[in-house]
């Protein structure tokens, strides 16, 4: 009798052999792409908090409009109230700037007005409003991981 | 007997026996040494012993493909010496490149051919997909080089991209801000995408290793291999495309149907129109000295220009990277301000869409327009329909490059360049 041939998937052997092979092959390298591809994305990241602390209330002006570099975002005082908003583009990242009543991008044109409301350009939304709360020890805290909705004030 | 000396001195080398060992043909002679000549060296067998003298003519492919792989010789050269003293760190790289620029020994023109030699072969790259377009030689049997050469043409772009964030200085970290962001508005996998290129969120050092480790060895690594099929395929697939080629040119050669009436040997068993396919066999010249003077001629010409340019032209190195002020305006490499000034529409329209749809076409041109007319010719009369299709396409993308390039200022606002508009004050 002949043994039964290997190119015959029906076959026990043919069956263990080459259909449960070449899966076992397609697995282990799927299963390798697929930690290569999550070692690829970082755990941890070296990047500044999105938490920090801006100062005092009074270290700001009434009526003022102030660009802290390091954190990439406007801090506005109008009275007693303020809030916080992002000087990044929302459309390409570019970091927009101030203008007279507004923000303009220098990278493709978008303008904002000062409530950070989209009113020319390709950006697709307004710029992000940050949440701003008073810390215990009297200082302003904001957080760039908490949005909030645009017209919401820290009064106090 | 009156061979130049370097000849003479080449001919003696061959015959003494480390000589023979290295080159086992000397200069040739005969036809059958200048077959010999071309398949027993490593560096020469790629090419056929004997090419058509259609293929000869420099108006049959302008030498836009070997000018394209010529530039890329010269990138890996001059890539390889910068990596010696380049540190991918956001501390040390601007470092790095001032010290190219006023320390190092020819470290400046390394740099300005390096810089040079990319733009140059972006635009090569880009000229010679219109040539192999314009001449229909895509079509079968080359539908699957013209994929290679699809994929190498981004690959072109992919190096280009990521060397660009490598000097880590404003135009550097400004265009990969905004490079990276289109690709952010991927559908589905854009931010994934996006955290996946950067490492993070923003570009800072993780993103930098990145586009390094991309630029100095998986993208050149990539682009070689692809560089490697796309020639030997040039060869499978019956050499370069001309207007007489037999009607179906794809076949394998059985050794009995060889005529026996010529010079050279096995080499010439491949697939394809090998010139013994070819009916005119008197259509045919020796590569050597034919093909491998006018290669070299033609290097020594890509060579001077890299470093006429590098001489008189410095790359550009602007101020180190600021994340907080963009220049104004940020502005792209000259290759994608067409897709900026798209962006500046719409960012998923023009970045994502419009990209996406002009790559899937070509992909698949060769297996849509299967039209067997007009092959080895320019403009041919029976493509009408494809060609002005293409024209159209790339009036489009140069207006749209130079719209962006010269026309646009401050905040990406329409000016002339020929009247600028004043100096735009920035405050915070």
């Amino acid at each position: 009798m002949n043994p039964p041939s290997l190119n015959d998937p029906t076959s026990r052997r043919g069956f263990f052999q080459l259909t449960l092979g070449w899966l076992a092959a397609g697995f282990a390298v799927a299963a390798s792409s697929a930690a290569a591809m999550r070692f690829l994305v970082p755990n941890v990241l070296y990047e500044p908090s999105l938490r920090f602390k801006a100062g005092q209330p009074d270290d700001y002006a009434e009526s003022s409009v102030t660009f802290l570099e390091e954190e990439r975002v406007f801090l506005l005082r109008q009275g007693n109230t303020f809030r916080c908003l992002s000087a990044i583009c929302t459309h390409l990242g570019c970091t927009v700037n101030r203008a007279s009543n507004g923000y303009h991008c220098p990278c493709h044109g978008s303008v904002f007005n000062e409530q950070g409301t989209v009113l020319s350009g390709p950006a697709p939304r307004g710029l992000e409003w940050f949440s701003v709360t008073l810390s215990k020890d009297n200082r302003l805290l904001v957080d760039k991981s908490q949005r909030v909705n645009a017209g919401q004030y820290l009064v106090l | 007997m009156n061979a130049p000396w370097p000849s003479r001195l080449w001919q003696r080398f061959a015959r003494t026996r480390v000589g023979h060992s290295v080159f086992r043909v000397g200069l040739p002679h005969s036809n059958l040494e200048r077959a010999q000549a071309m398949v027993s060296s490593f560096l020469l067998h790629v090419q056929p012993a004997k090419v058509n003298r259609h293929a000869l003519r420099p108006t049959a492919t302008l030498g836009l493909g070997l000018i394209s792989l010529y530039l890329f010789f010269i990138l890996t050269g001059t890539g390889v010496l910068l990596m010696f003293y380049y540190v991918p760190s956001t501390d040390r790289a601007y470092d790095a490149m001032k010290d190219l620029q006023f320390v190092v020994s020819a470290g400046l023109i390394l740099r300005n051919m390096h810089r040079w030699a990319a733009h140059l072969m972006v635009l090569f790259v880009m000229l010679h997909l219109c040539r192999v377009f314009y001449t229909g030689a895509y079509k079968r049997p080359r539908e699957f080089n013209w994929l290679i050469g699809t994929g190498l043409f981004l690959l072109t772009l992919g190096l280009s991209f990521t060397g660009y964030l490598l000097p880590w200085d404003q135009l550097a970290f400004w265009a990969i801000t905004v490079g990276t962001s289109i690709a952010g508005y991927a559908p589905v996998v854009g931010p994934k995408l996006k955290y996946l290129l950067l490492g993070g969120n923003v570009v800072g050092q993780e993103a930098l290793i990145r586009f390094y480790a991309l630029h100095v060895i998986v993208l050149p690594g990539l682009a070689a291999l692809g560089i490697c099929i796309h020639l030997w395929r040039v060869r499978k697939d019956g050499g370069l495309a001309r207007p007489d080629e037999p009607a179906d040119s794809v076949q394998q050669i059985e050794l009995s149907q060889l005529p026996t009436n010529k010079s050279y040997g096995l080499m010439e068993l491949a697939r394809g129109t090998t010139p013994q396919v070819g009916k005119n066999p008197e259509d045919e010249i020796f590569s050597w000295p034919h093909l491998i003077f006018r290669e070299l001629l033609l290097f020594l010409a890509v060579v001077a220009v890299v470093l006429f340019l590098a001489v008189f032209w410095n790359a550009p190195l602007e101020q180190l990277a600021n994340p907080i002020h963009p220049p104004n305006p940020a502005k792209a490499p000259w290759y994608f301000l067409g897709l900026q000034e798209l962006v500046s529409y719409s960012a998923f329209w023009g970045g994502v869409v419009v990209p996406g749809l002009l790559v899937t076409v070509l992909v698949l041109l060769p297996y849509l327009d299967r039209g067997r007319a007009g092959v080895g010719r320019w403009f041919a009369r029976e493509r009408t329909v494809a060609n002005t299709i293409f024209t159209v396409c790339l009036v489009v993308a140069i207006a749209l490059t130079l719209i962006g390039s010269v026309f646009r200022g401050p905040n990406w606002s329409w000016q002339t360049p020929w009247q600028p508009p004043p100096a735009v004050v920035e405050g915070h």
